[in-house]
């Protein structure tokens, strides 16, 4: 790998933060806003439920979001901002339905503390300011103007230093604020301020409320007519006023969301830890509160917001299992909740640990992750490509063709599988025990090879060989007409649909038939002046049996021509340029747009949109798929059209929100595809492959597919052992008993059904900090090990931990051998057959050694001290990457002479690490907690031996997660001859279930990129008005510095969602054709 | 007696009234374009561009304090009367606080 560095995502944060309902789209539209870390979804609610419109990333991680309406608009403006102090303010325009800016800024202090407990963006519901807790002991005031204008935005000293929470109360005639603190006596009061805009200052409020319950984290502000705010507490509940204090008690729960149900907020949906949900009533008489009620409404996953959407329907996002849809039911069911969960949306946050492993065997990696926590914990199986479940399969070899018919025309399903090898054709059918059969079309000819078979109308069959072509009737299976090619000439390439037939003899004669009822009339013929190398008459009219157009792939010239049926009319002719013949042409639509297909023989697919009335091509694009000569196909799934291009690198073709995207099939080579929808095999595919010809049905066409394995614990290591088929994973279970205690287990997974295979519990106290499959010097047998801490609430740092060795014996865990350290053990790597461990702040390294009485132990060798705490620990050949937790990553080595550890270099910055991953000998990646990225070089040809113990930082980034792994490996398959499959790559997993891709580039490609990246920004604007530059710059508490050693892949992938418009100034631009910035950008994307 | 989940509010009734769970080929599983707006209203108004007042807290408190030194001292009813208008016409409310700054 190398210090050029690609990072991209291939799974986007799925995790949501915050959400809110209004009218954000149009005054009449309702809209549920989610965000997602550093994306925006836009949803539209609708009769059918929620309609996604749009994903909008921002340039940044989105630290508060509100709706509000300001005086005088029809309907809401989003109010955005981000951790990095910026806000901006958003407009739907409903016309050209983009985002329209109408205020933004930075918000930053030059000196100021940062809050500890996260920064707090608030509206005043009447729409006089925005105010903005960022810093400690300052609350900062954005007034708006007369207009709803904003203003110079100022900072007012706010005394209350430990703040918890602050809301605007409603009804009040100044902006009033009411602030949940804590003193330092640790107790907790709130207090009300309202904002002076004259003064720029606050003034007393008009009522406070000293102690209250310990565990007060929340303020509800109530809208008008009854005001004031609720205090929600871990023990009680508190309505507060100026004049009315009222206070129930609840059973002891931290509240982690909220969501008012009613407008005049009578009613709220309370969210707690362990993803209850509950009904907070206010009772009042003459808009005065009589008391509080609340009531247990079932369970949902641990909600991080909740907003309730319309007719008893509720949005349940969450950062710790899937978000949910849920509709609130009047009466309870028969296990006593009202809450029915109507639909589950797709969550892998946190990512906390992942393995890629190969678990079907194809040279594909999959990942396998800890997702999730508490209750909600799961494993997530993310794989990309298009996977084909195979139903059955038999041995045949050679096989040059393959199409499906039916015996009927009116049929729903496929009879007949015909299957064409070089000097015969097979006829398979299914028999009455679902069988495949081989069996009999007499009217065919099964001597020779098929060139092509269709249904035909009035229930015929056409056979099209090289000498001629056969109509037979499907009901009596006996021929009804044939038409043979004239003498001296054979058929080359031939395709035909339900009434026509196009096919072409040697010599360059393209002939033209029409079927009717027992009829074959030649209609046309003419004679082109080069061989023809393929042909399609797919229709993609009105009229599914009949095409208008012809679509015809030349030898020599390398042409593909448009002709109109059934003139045979050229209207248009494409120089494809180059000299790789086109192998295989196809008409199609795709969301009603046309498009024509032409795939070359080197691999390459070249996509045009037709305008199917005059024949035009425009918006050449080409991407390469394989190596070797392409066959396209269409078939249905789930009622939409896909293609299918068999090559050696098989892929799925299909269209979203009108783009063209490419899918891997998850299959080695195909050699051709034809739908086969039998009633035994319903909506399959029948796929001929290595001598193999298989049945099996299509996964959903998406790029990346995710299997739940819910556990119902939080898994935090995952571990994959080859040999025994297995995974081990460390987790944590809740027991929902009184004392909130938890246990902890080690878990043994088989690899295939993810069943829990055994379970070995921990101490008491005791839990899992590493996990690791490895097999030791002279002893051929694998053993998962694995690192614990004692964690007693006692202690700052545990002082006690064992390594585990366990032994899978019969789908069991066995203990071998445990070893107490001294300290936690946070991690485990094999290395030199050994075992090495970091524990605390030492890098300790341990034989494995036979005792006398044949038992095995754990003996310690080495190692080095000098770090904090080594937390995360990679290793190559002797060397050792330790990412410390605020000393960033130094280098050690093992010299096996002297059986010693040394430190080599180190990175004398301070970040704060949470992984990190050694590229090569000389390049390391790390993270830190600012959600930066970096690379470090070892410095080989230093002068001194200063020089060479520093490590120079080559690359930074702000990647704008947090990441908690890398880990080598692909989540496509690789071709060792295409370039792609040349460049290393790194996947991450981060906290907000983001899934990235860190590719190692050439530098000739960087620089290429760079320049593309640079154009980019020019054309892509940031989201909100907010700079791209600024947000991929480095930045930690002590430093920002632009981005180096890195590209934005996302950014550069987006060139292909550009116009052609905006892609023509762009190769303007870079004096680069479209056709080739498309086909390179392209290729990126098939990285992830 | 009624639940307590009785007339939750209904915006538009035919709001989810279709609504099937969970149907597979549900488009709205379909992944959702991308925004990448190339429009210029993505830069917001000139003026719109917010920045925090540079003037130190303590430093514009002195000079608070030095103005109003220097003021001659307004009779306290004015500005109670000032408060008064306020909570009779509470539209105007933002409009004649935030005049003065």
């Amino acid at each position: 790998m190398s210090v050029w560095n690609y990072a991209v995502t291939a799974q986007k944060p799925t995790c949501v933060t915050h959400s809110c309902v209004g009218n954000f789209t149009s005054p009449q539209e309702l809209n549920l806003i989610v965000a997602k870390s550093t994306r925006i979804e836009i949803h539209l609610l609708s009769p059918q439920g929620l309609q996604t419109i749009l994903d909008v990333p921002l340039y940044g991680r989105i630290a508060t979001m509100e709706l509000f309406r300001p005086h005088g608009e029809a309907q809401d403006f989003l109010f955005v901002a981000t951790e990095r102090y910026k806000f901006c303010v958003l407009q739907w325009d409903y016309e050209s339905s983009e985002l329209i800016t109408r205020a933004m800024g930075d918000v930053s202090d030059r000196i100021g503390r940062p809050t500890d407990n996260g920064q707090i963006g608030i509206i005043d519901p009447d729409c006089r300011v925005i105010g903005l807790h960022l810093y400690d002991g300052l609350f900062k005031v954005i007034p708006f103007d007369n207009k709803g204008q904003l203003k110079e935005a100022f900072n007012i000293r706010l005394e209350e230093l430990q703040v918890l929470d602050i809301k605007f109360l409603y009804g009040c005639t100044k902006p009033t604020i009411a602030v949940l603190y804590q003193d330092n006596k640790d107790a907790r009061h709130v207090k009300t301020y309202e904002v002076s805009l004259k003064d720029k200052n606050f003034v007393e409020g008009p009522w406070s409320q000293n102690n209250l319950d310990n565990g007060a984290d929340l303020l509800i502000p109530v809208p008008s007519p009854l005001c004031g705010v609720l205090i929600i507490g871990e023990e009680t509940i508190v309505y507060c006023s100026a004049n009315a204090f009222k206070a129930i008690p609840i059973r002891p729960s931290i509240t982690k969301a909220y969501g008012r149900v009613d407008l005049d907020g009578s009613r709220y949906l309370l969210g707690d830890h362990a993803g209850l949900i509950h009904l907070l009533v206010i009772t009042h008489e003459k808009e005065k509160v009589t008391g509080l009620k609340i009531e247990l409404l079932g369970e949902t996953s641990i909600a991080s917001s909740i907003s309730y959407l319309d007719n008893a329907v509720v949005f349940v996002g969450s950062s710790y299992g899937d978000s949910q849809l849920i509709k609130l039911n009047l009466q309870p069911d028969a296990k006593g909740s009202y809450v029915e969960i109507l639909e589950k949306y797709v969550n892998l946050g946190p990512i906390v640990d992942f393995c890629v492993v190969d678990l079907e065997r194809q040279g594909q990696g999959q990942v396998v992750t800890c997702s999730g926590a508490y209750k909600d914990g799961s494993l997530r199986i993310v794989r990309n490509g298009i996977g084909i479940n195979e139903q059955a399969s038999v041995e045949l070899q050679g096989i040059k063709g393959m199409w499906s018919l039916k015996s009927s025309i009116d049929e729903a399903f496929d009879t007949f599988l015909v299957v064409s090898f070089i000097s015969e054709t097979r006829i398979l059918a299914m028999n009455i025990e679902d069988e495949l059969e081989e069996t009999e079309i007499e009217g065919f000819l099964s001597e020779v090879q098929t060139l092509f078979c269709h249904d035909a109308v009035y229930n015929q069959l056409v056979q099209v060989t090289s000498n001629s072509v056969r109509l037979v009737s499907s009901t009596t299976r006996e021929l009804r007409n044939k038409w043979d090619a004239p003498a001296g000439f054979s058929v080359n390439v031939a395709t035909a649909n339900a009434s026509q037939v196009l096919l072409a003899t040697g010599g360059g004669h393209l002939v033209y038939l029409e079927i009717g009822d027992g009829t074959l009339t030649e209609v046309k013929h003419v004679l082109l002046e080069y061989e023809v190398s393929c042909l399609d008459i797919n229709p993609i009219g009105d009229n599914p049996n009949y095409s208008q157009l012809a679509a015809v792939g030349m030898w020599t010239d390398i042409s593909v021509r448009i002709f109109v049926l059934p003139d045979l009319t050229l209207i248009t002719k494409e120089e494809l340029g180059g000299e790789i013949i086109p192998r295989s042409v196809l008409l199609c639509a795709f969301e009603g747009i046309s498009y024509l297909l032409c795939a070359l023989g080197d691999g390459h697919l070249l996509n045009f949109q037709l305008d199917t009335s005059c024949g035009k091509l425009r918006d050449r694009k080409k991407v390469s798929l394989g190596t070797r000569p392409i066959t396209l196909r269409t078939f249905s799934s789930k009622s939409a059209t896909h293609v299918f291009a068999a090559s050696d690198r098989p892929a799925v073709i299909y269209s979203n929100n009108k783009k063209l995207l490419y899918s891997n099939v998850n299959l080695k080579e195909v050699s051709h595809m034809c739908p086969f929808n039998s009633a035994a095999f319903p909506d399959s595919l029948a796929i001929a492959r290595e001598g193999e010809l298989t049945i099996g049905t299509i996964d959903d066409i998406q790029k990346l597919h995710i299997r739940t394995i819910p556990i119902g614990e939080h898994a935090r290591r995952i571990c994959h052992q080859e040999q025994t088929r297995t995974f081990a994973i460390s987790c944590l279970r809740n027991e929902p008993s009184a004392e909130e205690s938890e246990s902890h287990f080690v878990r043994l997974l088989d690899a295939q059904s993810f069943e829990f295979l055994s379970s070995y519990p921990l101490d008491a106290f005791e839990c899992g900090c590493s996990i690791l499959s490895c097999s030791f010097t002279d002893d051929k047998n694998v053993y998962y090990c694995v690192g614990t801490a004692y964690v007693l609430p006692e202690e700052n740092e545990p002082t006690k931990g064992r390594i585990l060795v366990f032994i899978v014996e019969e789908g069991r865990l066995q203990l071998i051998t445990e070893k107490e350290t001294k300290g936690a053990v946070y991690s485990l790597n094999a290395f030199n057959g050994k075992l090495l461990a970091s524990i605390n702040q030492k890098i300790q390294l341990y034989k494995w050694m036979l005792r006398d009485d044949g038992t095995r132990e754990l003996q310690s060798e080495c190692g080095h001290h000098g770090h904090i705490l080594a937390l995360y620990v990679q290793t190559r050949g002797d060397f050792i990457a330790v990412g410390d937790l605020m000393k960033s990553i130094s280098l050690l080595i093992y010299k096996h002479e002297e059986g010693a550890i040394e430190e080599r270099a180190r990175d004398y910055n301070a970040n704060w690490m949470t992984a990190v991953e050694i590229l090569n000998d000389d390049i390391y990646l790390g993270t830190d907690n600012c959600f930066n990225i970096f690379t470090v070089k070892k410095n080989n040809e230093g002068a001194t031996d200063e020089e060479r113990a520093r490590m120079e930082v080559v690359g930074e980034y702000h990647i704008g997660e947090f990441v908690n792994r890398f880990r080598h490996g692909s989540l496509v398959m690789k071709l060792p001859d295409s370039d792609i499959g040349q460049i290393p790559t790194v996947i991450f997993g981060t906290v907000s279930g983001m899934i990235g891709v860190i590719a190692s580039l050439p530098q000739e490609q960087y620089a290429f990129l760079e320049k593309l990246q640079t154009s980019l920004r020019k054309v892509i604007k940031g989201v909100g008005g907010l700079s791209h530059e600024q947000w991929r710059s480095f930045n930690n508490e002590k430093r920002t510095a632009e981005a180096k050693g890195y590209l934005d892949g996302d950014l550069i992938e987006s060139f292909l969602d550009l116009s052609r418009g905006k892609m023509e100034e762009i190769s303007k631009g870079m004096d680069v054709q479209v056709e080739e910035l498309c086909k390179r950008v392209e290729e990126l994307t098939r990285l992830h | 007696m009624a639940s307590i989940l009785g007339d939750l509010p209904s915006f538009d009734p035919h709001n989810f009234s279709q609504h099937r769970p969970s149907d597979p080929s549900n488009p709205s599983k379909m992944v959702p374009t991308t925004y990448r707006p190339t429009h210029n209203r993505t830069l917001p108004p000139p003026d719109q561009v917010i920045t925090t007042e540079v003037k130190n807290i303590l430093i514009r408190s002195f000079y608070q304090r030095a103005e109003e030194k220097l003021r001659p001292k307004r009779p306290a009813t004015d500005h109670l009367a000032a408060e008064h208008v306020n909570k009779h016409f509470r539209a105007a409310s933002s409009s004649s606080s935030t005049q003065g700054l």
